[in-house]
């Protein structure tokens, strides 16, 4: 069919990745040489399950050997691209802790050399960003000129935290009429070169909430989410021209926390301690009212705050990748499979309806 | 014998108050890098005490020299939570009064800590393990107030466990066993049970009946909050939404509930009755909820919630839950309305006289009769008078004409107000622009029973009103998909004005002869409802202006009825002027082909769109022959 032969037209696009086996790394699968998938083609995995190996299909498959430069080639370089001219793009990294999601999008720990071939998609979507702004720069003479400015916070435990200022309170989402959703007085810092952009973000990196459990060596437990706008203001014939486009980079906590999202299959909702209440019977009834026959309903229950965030990535004219990271070791089983659904599940990812049913009477 | 001592017994029940206090107390204070270090300790001490158990007990019960238990070991039954032989748990095995008895209670109840303690720390299959070894004990014992609370307990747990693991049969096994324990248990015995706590404490810190009873009660009112989600899966909503109810209903009786999250699941499963059309139960659940959210106390003030932190987050909290409330309300009222209006309109969509008879003797006789009974209640002793004077304020009947209408309106208009004051357009963006389209959608339900047409067209007009700045202002970089809808909106209501104008004149006199005016307002009319039409269709192409070869699904229908009504519209645009005649019909003709077109090249579109495909093809047929007349025309007046 005519339909999406470039299949740009796609707003979300998936990316698996599988990590190599682990050695020595203190983390529990360490020494697991027994594989639980296979990579059958660069867009399709065989999960061996039982009774029958399942085949799942995404945009990309990418298996142990793939390097840092073809996973930023695939991903991440057409959403910079799209954010030079002034489109929104995210670049979502999910997986379980362990799966080599941090390796992913930034590199071997501990990473200051901008020349390492083994830095991840971020530092290199840094780097071209800033090459296109100088090319255009250049290109237009001076006529044209950019702005660039990050902003970097943590989402825990629905509370939205700065981290670019750890002293501040947790601050509120808000919305506005001409720039749509913000976090309220989060620190923004002007950057001018990929050096700088690097810089910040390592800053706030480190004032990330991670945690060790028994099992797993150390797991992010919040959401992250860089945040880099960028304004262009062009002057032609005495006509300033601005355009404003933001690209998000969102580290996602380890799937293995992830209770309180949608991304759980059937895991029932618990009561949280004795003597609270059942904080989540609203959302069980929510999804009883979810299939509304055209009725017209009211939700209390607000998204969360990361997806309210990121509202306009997920399904709106925004672009958007998500990394899916597995690893391949068949004590992971569970992990790679409920990954491996979610993934399957963020391409459905769309907004509702556009035009409620209602408005598009018939014919009189 | 190898019993405890009151000292060694006495250091047990230390350890396990420490366990205790460890487990719900300190862990919340746990460090974010070490976030179950309490919990670890508390395992620790756990384990030591099963050991005791284990050690000092050995004896009591395998080895029968002290003559007291008499009783035979139960024979091992399986354990997969299937429900026959669990409701065998009342008539066989050890009396818990029997040592035997209370040594499995006893070793069982740690088991079940050490299960839910594992659970917690994210080893869930040595969770499972665990709770397993806990049913195991109890297997061999029979239902009695000293341990039916556990029974429950175990079975909640292993519920939350295999659902976890997409295993929900399972689960589901779990908590009716866990439910009808209980039922069986309240109908037989009823007695305050007593708690797991209680194995381990001195005689003196035993718990009252009443602190006894809460607790059964609790565990129970999870079991029922579990199987709620459990129906829901399996996608059995009806009996969902029965056990959530109840879920609210034991809350609010038993007292154990938070005010204001009562009152917002409250309001959310009105939603559900709401979208099921049983407004007498989505009314009682909203006023339910109004009253119970009272209960959370005033708002702080302004100058309170400067003062302090707390205050603030309560103040935002307060208002926007109430808020929320509203909205619920809001839907009640617009959803009556058109559930109303869709049982009175007749196949042009215009009021139909006999049905409002007819409906208006079926409401007298069921009033005669006087059968109706509320379908369900909430509420206790001290609320139950308020909630009922809430509910009377508005009825649940549907509206049969313009006054009954006009009251549901102006409830659902007073809501609006209420939730528009917290959900300000700077700030809330997307939720102040909900609370418009439903306000217009109040309008336009409540303009259906009215009965004169220029009042009918100033309702709508209020409509634009309301939505026709915000649509222009809006960022639709951010908001492309509400700006659709307001565009979508504002061109159907035009289009709404444009047909009521049109039966305005035609009543007047015959329409060959309208007057300038009217052909003005009427030709302003039909270019704002293309205006806006033209501009949705303008927001689906390309950032290079082109159109789509493929539109997605979620736009199709839209961006044909689109298409076709800028057909319709230009085709209509009344004017004298023949180069102007000509290129409105062109106009018409290049939307009616689009239309054709698209579903000929994909015919899969056909069907979403089918009276529109059909008249399209039909004007495409027609346009043509009217087009070369015209031309004709012009030709010999030139």
């Amino acid at each position: 069919s005519l339909h999406c032969a470039s299949s740009d037209c796609d707003s979300i696009k998936v990316f698996i990745r599988v990590r190599p086996l682990t050695h020595g790394t203190g983390l529990t699968t360490d020494g697991d040489q027994n594989l639980c998938l296979t990579v059958t083609s660069p867009n399709t995995i065989r999960l061996l399950s039982k009774p029958e190996p399942r085949t799942f299909t995404y945009d990309h498959v990418a298996d142990m050997d793939t390097s840092q430069d073809s996973v930023f080639n695939i991903v991440a370089k057409n959403i910079v691209e799209s954010c030079m001219n002034g489109y929104n793009g995210t670049i979502f990294a999910y997986g379980q802790t362990g799966s080599g999601k941090t390796f992913t999008m930034l590199g071997p720990s501990e990473l200051d050399n901008f020349t390492d071939e083994m830095r991840g998609v971020i530092p290199r979507s840094f780097e071209y960003l800033f090459f296109l702004i100088n090319r255009e720069v250049e290109k237009s003479a001076k006529s044209k000129n950019f702005l660039c400015k990050c902003s970097f916070i943590e989402i825990y435990n629905e509370q939205i935290y700065d981290l670019l200022d750890t002293a501040s309170a947790s601050l509120f989402l808000r919305e506005n009429i001409k720039k749509g959703v913000f976090v309220e007085g989060a620190v923004e810092k002007f950057v001018s070169s990929a050096a700088e952009a690097y810089q910040v973000l390592s800053t706030g990196w480190r004032n990330r909430r991670v945690a060790s459990t028994s099992m797993n060596r150390e797991s992010s437990r919040s959401h992250a989410v860089f945040t880099m706008t960028l304004e262009s203001k062009e002057t032609k014939n005495e006509v300033v021209n601005i355009r404003t486009s933001q690209l998000n980079l969102v580290d996602l906590a380890g799937s293995e926390r992830q209770k309180d999202t949608h991304t759980e299959g059937s895991r029932l909702k618990e009561a949280s301690s004795i003597n609270r209440s059942l904080m989540c019977l609203g959302q069980v009834i929510m999804a009883l009212v979810d299939v509304s026959n055209g009725k017209n309903r009211h939700i209390c229950y607000r998204d969360s705050k990361l997806t309210f965030l990121l509202r306009d990535s997920l399904g709106g004219n925004a672009k958007t990748y998500i990394i899916a990271n597995v690893h391949p070791g068949s004590k992971c089983f569970g992990e790679t499979l409920s990954t491996l659904h979610f993934a399957q599940r963020a391409k459905l990812i769309k907004n509702k309806a556009v035009i409620n049913e209602d408005t598009q009477g018939n014919v009189r | 014998m190898a019993s405890f001592s009151s000292n060694e017994w006495k250091a047990v029940c230390a350890k396990f108050t420490n366990a205790q206090q460890l487990s719900d107390v300190e862990s919340r204070t746990d460090p974010e890098n070490d976030p179950f270090r309490s919990k670890y300790k508390a395992r620790e001490l756990l384990t030591e005490i099963y050991c005791s158990l284990k050690n000092f007990e050995a004896g009591d019960g395998e080895e029968h020299d002290d003559g007291e238990t008499s009783e035979p070991e139960p024979t091992e039954e399986p354990l997969d939570g299937e429900k026959p032989v669990d409701l065998d748990a009342f008539s066989r095995g050890w009396s818990s009064d029997s040592r035997a008895g209370l040594r499995a209670a006893r070793l069982a109840a740690v088991e079940y800590y050490l299960g839910v303690n594992h659970v917690d720390t994210e080893e869930l299959s040595a969770g499972q393990e665990h709770l397993m070894n806990c049913m195991k004990h109890l297997g061999k014992c029979r239902v009695s107030s000293e341990n039916v609370s556990l029974f429950i307990h175990v079975r909640n747990q292993l519920g939350i466990l295999w659902a976890g693991r997409d295993e929900t049969e399972k689960s589901q096994g779990f908590l009716e066993t866990a439910e009808s324990i209980y039922q069986r248990y309240m109908k037989e015995n009823g007695s305050p049970p007593t708690d797991m706590t209680e194995y381990f404490c001195s005689e003196e810190n035993q718990l009252t009946h009443q602190e006894r009873t809460k607790k059964f009660e609790l565990a129970y009112t999870h079991t029922l909050y579990y199987l709620a989600q459990v129906y829901q899966y399996f996608g059995e909503n009806e009996r969902a939404a029965n056990y959530c109810y109840s879920t609210l209903q034991r809350q609010l009786q038993l007292n154990q509930f938070n005010p204001m999250e009562w009152a917002l699941n409250a309001a959310t499963l009105s939603q559900y009755y709401i979208t099921k059309g049983q407004y007498m139960e989505g009314r009682h659940c909203l006023a339910a909820a109004t009253v119970i959210s009272g209960l959370a106390g005033e708002v702080p003030s302004e100058a309170a919630a400067q003062e302090s932190e707390a205050e603030r987050d309560r103040r935002e909290q307060l208002k926007q839950k109430r808020s929320e409330i509203a909205r619920c309300w809001i839907k009640y009222c617009l959803n009556l309305l058109r559930d109303a209006k869709k049982l009175l309109e007749d196949n042009i969509g215009e009021l139909d006289t006999d049905r409002q008879d007819e409906l208006r003797r079926a409401r007298r006789r069921e009033e005669e009769e006087e059968g109706r009974k509320q379908a369900l209640l909430f509420g206790s002793e001290d609320t139950f008078d308020s909630i009922a004077s809430v509910e009377e304020k508005v009825s649940y009947l549907f509206p049969l004409d313009f006054t009954e209408a006009r009251a549901i309106f102006l409830v659902g208009q007073n809501y609006v107000n209420q939730a528009k004051e917290h959900f300000q357009m700077d700030g809330f963006v997307t939720d102040h622009i909900e609370i418009l389209q439903d306000h217009s959608a109040l309008f336009r339900a409540l303009a259906f029973f009215e009965e004169d047409v220029e009042r009918r067209c100033k309702m709508h007009k209020r409509r634009v009103d309301m939505l026709e700045p915000i649509c222009n202002d809006l960022n639709s970089q951010y908001y492309l998909l509400i700006r659709r809808q307001l565009m979508f909106e504002l061109a159907e209501t035009y289009n709404e004005m444009m047909d009521l104008k049109l039966t305005l004149a035609n009543r007047q006199e015959d329409s060959q002869s309208l007057d300038n005016h009217t052909i003005k307002k009427f030709n302003h009319l039909c270019s704002a409802s293309a205006k806006y039409f033209q501009m949705f269709l303008d927001s689906l192409c390309s950032p290079e202006g082109k159109i789509p070869e493929h539109l997605e699904e979620d736009v199709l229908r839209p961006a044909l009825v689109a298409r076709f009504r800028v057909a319709r519209l230009h085709s209509k645009l009344i004017s004298s002027s023949p180069p102007v005649q000509l290129d409105n019909l062109n106009k018409a003709l290049e939307n009616y082909k689009y239309v054709v077109q698209y579903c000929e090249a994909h015919p899969e579109a056909a069907a979403a769109a089918e009276t529109e495909l059909e008249l399209s093809k039909e004007m495409v047929g027609l346009l043509p022959l009217k087009i070369n007349r015209l031309k004709a025309r012009m030709a010999t007046n030139n």
